[in-house]
């Protein structure tokens, strides 16, 4: 069975495209798929850095879609997750060396060796965005609830849209105390925006920061809330539509639990 | 020469964007001009170009009498249009006539861009007729309408309608929070203020665009009849 190309995907950059990318692979593949990550931000490349995979570059998804070496030459696999490849992108050239032409040749190709195919596509709708969302089965929109993220994503979804593409919304960086206070969009607030299908929810969670400064997958970490949500997004991805979506919660005590129910108002 | 035993040979009084001469038919044709040219000597300038109308009164016939006056109009005067009063019609055929109007609109091209569902950040929507929307605006979203702009949803992109220079056009939308609003040449900025979501409507008065309360100051209630657009 063929492989599905799944771009990752903002138009404003520092929500997550990354993070999300690099969790929701790892998470596949520790479903037992075959994951290929594809990082298509040229010249600016974060994807090997977050994976921790920076030291084991030799080729990049320049030289394949410029056929100079093969896709298994450039694929660099993770030594903790089985299953688990890296297509790094080329830090000296520029998004104009790829064309859309040559892009979905290789998803192609990439399609009939992995099960799945998760592009990072770089911030804006220029080039960049326009090559990474070229060979895409399903685009996953990542939004943070601000309203200049909301904005952007909107930009984006209609982008999809015009090339037939169905997105789906992922709710980056929730902090449940602030929404709570007023001082942030509610992930309902977005979506009252968007309104486009969810793929999940994730919590804003300072493991985040800490994993992908030592390159170590977050959905490995057990204890990190954000990577729980990324299993969870994985699994859904991965067949189990069903699976509910969990708004992050706060942890409030029993008394305001019981408080709630009856419709009070802390 | 003054008649003092019957009424005056030609009444002039001035109705809507034109006049209406009573005439007596009993005075002969060569009076009647003589009054006309009297009468229209010092208005000329304004009836020139303007239309008349030509009341016999309860009399039946003068044909001849009409066209001779309508022709002398027409050529000292330079009047466009001279008409007869039209006749007065009796309920039922007022009835039958509004019903024959109500089909019309079977026949009617539509001077209206409906669209239905979500216009996005970036999209823009321009059109020389009037805008439906059913379904929301986003913000980022920009709307130009030579027309009025109906959005049955929320409205919080950027708005111009009655572009270019048309001062009448309407901004309607069951949420009303524009990022921008336009009304011919007369722009204005979204408010942020506390927002309470009610239909709501922006129009020009006093030379500025107000916002008001559709269902507390619905601008066709005053509106007879529906007409079409």
């Amino acid at each position: 069975m063929e492989g599905k190309v799944i771009v990752i995907t903002s138009g404003k950059g520092g929500v997550g495209k990354t993070t999300a990318t690099s969790s929701i692979g790892a998470a596949l593949a520790l479903e037992g798929k075959r994951v290929a990550i594809v990082d298509m931000d040229i010249g600016l490349r974060n994807l090997d850095v977050v994976m921790g995979l920076e030291n084991r570059i030799v080729f990049n998804i320049v030289d394949v879609v410029h056929g100079k070496c093969k896709i298994s030459q450039a694929a660099i696999r993770d030594r903790r997750i089985k299953n688990l490849f890296l297509i790094p992108a080329s830090q000296s050239d520029n998004k104009d060396v790829l064309t859309t032409a040559g892009v979905e040749r290789v998803a192609e190709q990439l399609k009939k060796e992995f099960d799945y195919i998760i592009m990072d596509s770089p911030a804006g709708i220029e080039k960049g965005f326009e090559n990474s969302i070229v060979g895409a089965d399903e685009a996953i929109v990542v939004c943070t609830p601000d309203v200049s993220a909301v904005r952007d994503a909107d930009r984006v979804i209609g982008i999809l849209y015009s090339k037939s593409l169905n997105p789906k919304l992922l709710v980056n960086r929730i902090e449940p105390a602030r929404v709570e206070r007023g001082e942030m969009l509610s992930h309902e607030d977005v979506l009252e925006v968007l309104s486009i299908d969810l793929a999940g929810l994730v919590p804003m969670d300072e493991q985040v920061l800490i994993s992908s400064n030592t390159g170590t997958p977050l959905v490995l970490q057990n204890e990190s809330k954000a990577g729980q949500a990324f299993k969870r997004i994985a699994r859904r991805l991965n067949g189990e539509a069903d699976l509910p979506i969990q708004a992050p919660e706060l942890k409030t005590s029993l008394w305001g639990k019981i408080g709630r129910t009856f419709g009070l108002k802390k | 020469m003054i008649n003092f035993d019957s009424s005056v040979p030609v009444k002039l009084k001035g109705v809507g964007d034109g006049f209406w001469i009573t005439l007596d038919p009993s005075c002969s044709e060569e009076t009647i001009k003589s009054e006309i040219n009297n009468l229209f000597k010092n208005l000329k300038p304004l009836v020139m170009n303007s239309s008349v109308v030509i009341d016999v009164g309860a009399a039946k016939g003068h044909g001849d009498l009409i066209k001779n006056i309508t022709s002398h109009l027409k050529n000292t005067f330079k009047v466009t249009k001279v008409t007869t009063p039209p006749e007065k019609r009796s309920i039922p055929t007022q009835r039958i006539r509004q019903r024959d109007l109500s089909k019309g609109w079977n026949h009617h091209k539509s001077d209206v861009l409906m669209l239905r569902g979500r216009v996005r950040s970036g999209q823009k929507i321009e059109s020389k007729r009037h805008i439906v929307i059913t379904g929301d605006v986003n913000p980022g979203a920009e709307i130009i309408a030579s027309g009025d702009i109906i959005v049955l949803g929320k409205l919080a992109g950027k708005v111009h309608a009655g572009c270019p220079g048309n001062n009448t056009a309407i901004i309607f939308a069951l949420e009303f929070k524009p990022t921008h609003v336009q009304i011919g040449a007369i722009a204005a900025a979204g408010m942020d203020e506390d927002f309470i979501a009610k239909p709501e409507y922006a129009c020009i008065e006093d030379d500025g665009i107000m916002v008001k309360d559709y269902m507390k100051t619905n601008p066709f209630r005053k509106m007879p009849w529906p007409e079409t657009i």
